[in-house]
């Protein structure tokens, strides 16, 4: 039988990954469908599991003078009905799954599985977000483009739990979001375009442009974003993205219309700030 | 094997079981609460769908482990209240039921609908059935059942 724990504290929590492998489990929405089996039967688990999402120490969102801190165990509900986070962190939250999955789904374990798919990573790439690593021999600060390094992969080590994420408190004008899927719930994004940017029209300051769902990981070019507030030059953007994009055929889209919807939408959000 | 505590419709219950099963096998199996659903199986049908300290959720979805000291709400324990009936009734009156299977999931869905607004416009109301799926695609009649207790509530 699969050993199944429930730890005390925090601190057992790290102790119990410091000396075993385990599965986390925070919400469950995407381990549970992964080990399904036939109804009543116990799930297909392999490996221990040590669950999370009632540690304290996880959940809630905190906000401080320069930053929000998002705790791993905070769930999509808290996030999208936020009364602390402004509204760029909290739309494309609320556009994910549906509202009892949003109950369940937790934020840290969106970032933590890192599929490709995965729709919180690319607004946090946008944001400069940074997530905080713990064991019980101390912690890390990593970008989290550092920390997200492949489909299904990231910098996570085995004795580590991803404490929080910490989103600088920035001055934003607007934004602009939009994923495609078959449907408007509950659905893998074919593709996902989100776009921050300060001031507007000729006194457009800084424009922040993330593709998801695309490539294994989000695409942000920076350079690019610098080039375009000296040149205002959509087309060479616009074109500077379509030529990072390398997915393919898949079950979701065709590699085909997944770029050129892309493209499409990064020029028209770009006409719309620049307007 | 774990003593799992928890409040089931109204009453203090414990289960012997593991950790990792699921409430909604619990609620079929050890309490023989067979009106919550098992559809999909994985989140997406919303034939499952409880409350937990008054959030709705997809039991097929939720190991025991996060039911520990909690409060849980099927639809046997909602239909002992007034507005259990208000709403049977709109879904009646509507004809907003067919072969029946994804109504306990609507039901629910329809009660955190009625918690959570006042006056929800269309799009709300459809973003909170949004999980659940009716396999009869009876859609026009249940979104018809959930906005006339909305004018009800208008007209008191």
């Amino acid at each position: 039988m699969i050993k199944n724990i429930r730890p005390d504290n925090y601190q057992h929590l790290l102790t119990l990954i410091d000396q075993e492998t385990f599965y986390v489990f925070a919400g469950g929405t995407d381990l549970m469908i992964r080990k399904r089996q036939w109804q009543g039967a116990e799930r297909r688990f392999d490996k221990p599991i040590v669950y999370i999402s009632h540690l304290r120490e996880l959940q809630g969102i905190r906000e401080f003078n320069d930053h929000y801190e998002i705790m791993a165990c905070a769930t999509q509900t808290d996030v999208a009905e936020s009364t602390i986070l402004p509204e760029y962190v909290k739309e494309p939250i609320s556009k994910m799954a549906t509202p009892p999955i949003r109950n369940l789904a937790t934020i840290g374990g969106n970032v933590v599985n890192d599929a490709s798919v995965g729709d919180s990573i690319p607004l946090f790439f946008a944001l400069n977000a940074e997530v905080v690593l713990r064991s019980v021999h101390g912690t890390r600060q990593l970008k989290m483009h550092e920390f997200i390094i492949g489909k299904y992969k990231t910098a996570l080590a085995q004795n580590e739990i991803l404490e929080k994420i910490i989103v600088p408190k920035e001055e934003i004008d607007g934004f602009h979001y939009r994923k495609t899927g078959l449907r408007k719930a509950s659905i893998l994004s074919k593709l996902s375009v989100y776009m921050l940017y300060k001031g507007r029209g000729k006194k457009l300051e800084d424009i922040r442009v993330v593709v998801g769902a695309v490539n294994d990981i989000p695409i942000r070019l920076r350079t690019a974003e610098k080039s375009f507030l000296e040149n205002r030059d959509v087309d060479k953007l616009v074109d500077a993205y379509r030529q990072q994009m390398n997915g393919k055929d898949d079950k979701r889209s065709t590699k085909e219309y997944r770029e050129e919807i892309t493209c499409r939408l990064i020029e028209y959000f770009l006409g719309e700030v620049l307007s | 094997m774990h003593n799992v505590s928890f409040i089931l419709n109204g009453e203090a219950v414990t289960v012997d079981t593991s950790l990792s099963k699921r409430l909604l096998d619990v609620l079929r199996e050890d309490f023989k609460l067979i009106g919550t659903k098992e559809g999909c199986g994985e989140g997406e049908c919303g034939a499952c769908v409880v409350f937990l300290d008054g959030e709705l959720v997809n039991s097929c979805l939720l190991p025991m482990n996060s039911v520990v000291d909690k409060e849980v709400l099927t639809i046997e324990g909602l239909a002992k209240t007034n507005r259990y009936q208000e709403i049977e009734d709109a879904f009646v009156d509507a004809g907003a039921v067919q072969c029946g299977f994804c109504t306990p999931g609507m039901v629910m869905a329809t009660e955190y609908l009625l918690n959570k607004y006042k006056r929800p416009t269309e799009e709300q109301i459809q973003e909170g059935l949004s999980g659940n799926i009716c396999r009869c695609t009876g859609y026009q009649t249940i979104l018809t059942a959930v906005k006339t207790l909305f004018e009800e509530v208008d007209s008191l």
